[in-house]
């Protein structure tokens, strides 16, 4: 699974050069951390008001590690929405504008090029987790949580592992928009992730569905739930999205044009 | 030693949909040759293109690209390939600059090579003062042109381009004339163009071939004065043929 430099080049240019990447940046880098922040203060301010008992409901514990958690939990549903619509458009956008014709009859192979965009996107999300995970901490500071401490930066390395799991997991849906040939079929497919990830998780079983595990670790199910969630339910994500990215390689080489 | 640039169809059959689309397609492109396609909407062109350049398996028949068979065709064939076909290489998002960089840079070729060239092409194809524009704000003339500059960067001597001329203006197939007609005197370039223009393609070919509902029906000269005659006979014909049948 490795994509040529060519490849490489040419799809981080399309995709800095993207206004839907620049979106989604701007939602989950900035939006993510400034919904946190206000969570928190509703659900620490003395009123009583729905939202605040709402937010105070989400906060597995006080201070910095019932913050970061939140941080976690936002980026875990957060990062699959934003990260699986990037996936989605990268490689639907090729067939919906009709682009896809430009892939063939290069030296360098279709595969290898879905593996860069791939490789491109993965890369993206891992910055983009880092840099919400930096603006929450300093969102935390100007709502008055003071320092962190080690402990708090130990769920805030967590919360950046939601957000990278969320990434990985979004890679399958490549194998949507590239089979259905548009974005759109993608994005209805994370909306159906996301309804079999609610019915799973609550029939009990979410800590062994790859796609609940993430945020359920990071307390979405209260506590108690975040502490029964092992580390090979969490790891279960790598191998979905190592079959995911490996069955898109797989149809991109194989793939034909017969229609249009 | 490189093989001399060829392209070759051999009784390609293909159907779509249940519908035949091509039957029997045979077809041959030799260096120093620019050899057109020409037919009706629906004649199955861009089906025999598509086949000839590894989009679509036909179910039966072979495709050759410099003699050696399309689905068989590693790194050094692909290299020596150009084609536009569907939509021009034209991401909106990307610059002509860009577009056309991207291009030579996916064919093998070297960052200053490719700038090098990209910054030929542009100017072949007169879009210097476009160059650094999108390509989603130029025009539909001058994406085409993008998309033939992307084909022609890396100095291909095998072109497969369908309907190249759709969109330009006459200057844009007085250039495009001139870099084909180029390539095939100076670098033995083989190179397939479809049409549905027969003026327009009669300027540039050596040779004029008539796609008609899947079956090449016969060739003509392009230098004949009558070739809209001879074109709607040999379709007539053919049509009156198949109601007989």
């Amino acid at each position: 699974m490795s994509a040529s430099p060519q490849a490489l080049e040419f799809e981080a240019l399309k995709f800095r050069r993207a206004p839907v990447v620049r979106t989604v940046s701007v939602l989950i880098g900035v939006g993510l951390p400034v919904l946190a922040a206000a969570f928190m203060v509703a659900a620490t301010s003395d009123g009583s008001s729905q939202i605040g008992l709402k937010a105070a409901a989400m906060l597995t514990s006080t201070g910095w590690t019932g913050y970061f958690a939140m941080v976690g939990m936002l980026l875990s549903v957060g990062a699959l929405m934003g990260i699986g619509f990037v996936v989605c458009w990268c490689f639907g956008r090729e067939f919906t504008e009709k682009t896809q014709a430009c892939l063939y009859a290069l030296p360098v192979s279709r595969r290898r090029l879905a593996y860069a965009k791939f490789t491109v996107i993965l890369l993206w999300s891992l910055v983009l987790c880092l840099v919400t995970v930096a603006l929450a901490l300093l969102a935390g500071g100007i709502i008055g949580l003071g320092m962190p401490g080690p402990e708090d930066l130990v769920v805030a390395g967590k919360a950046w592992c939601a957000g990278a799991l969320a990434a990985l997991l979004a890679c399958p849906l490549a194998v949507v928009a590239s089979v259905a040939r548009g974005y759109l079929p993608g994005v209805g497919g994370l909306v159906l992730l996301v309804v079999i990830t609610q019915v799973v998780t609550a029939f009990g079983t979410g800590a062994w569905f790859p796609y609940a595990a993430p945020g359920l670790w990071m307390g979405m199910g209260g506590p108690a739930a975040a502490e029964t969630v092992s580390p090979l339910q969490l790891l279960l994500c790598v191998p979905v999205s190592v079959l995911g990215i490996a069955v898109t390689g797989q149809w991109w080489k194989n793939m034909e044009i017969s229609a249009g | 030693m490189t093989t001399p640039a060829s392209l070759r169809a051999e009784r390609i059959s293909t159907a779509l949909g249940g519908l035949t689309v091509l039957d029997d397609v045979s077809l041959n492109v030799g260096p120093s040759e620019i050899h057109a396609l020409v037919g009706l909407n629906g004649a199955g062109k861009t089906t025999l293109m598509r086949i000839l350049l590894g989009m679509l398996t036909p179910d039966l028949g072979t495709a050759h690209l410099t003699g050696v068979r399309v689905c068989a065709a590693g790194e050094r064939v692909w290299s020596r390939v150009g084609q536009m076909l569907e939509t021009p290489f034209a991401y909106p998002e990307l610059t002509a600059r860009e577009n056309v960089y991207s291009s030579a840079r996916l064919h093998g070729m070297g960052r200053d090579a490719a700038g090098a060239a990209a910054a030929r092409a542009l100017t072949a194809l007169s879009l210097d003062h476009y160059a650094s524009r999108r390509a989603g704000t130029l025009s539909l003339g001058n994406r085409q042109r993008v998309g033939l500059a992307a084909a022609l960067v890396h100095g291909p001597d095998v072109l497969v381009l369908d309907e190249p001329t759709n969109a330009l203006d006459p200057r844009g197939v007085v250039d495009l004339r001139r870099i084909l007609q180029e390539a095939s005197r100076e670098r033995g370039a083989a190179i397939l163009v479809s049409s549905h223009h027969l003026d327009e393609v009669a300027r540039m070919a050596d040779r004029i071939s008539v796609l008609h509902r899947g079956r090449i029906l016969g060739t003509l000269q392009p230098g004949s004065v009558d070739l809209e005659r001879r074109f709607f006979d040999l379709v007539l014909q053919s049509d009156l043929q198949e109601q007989e049948q």
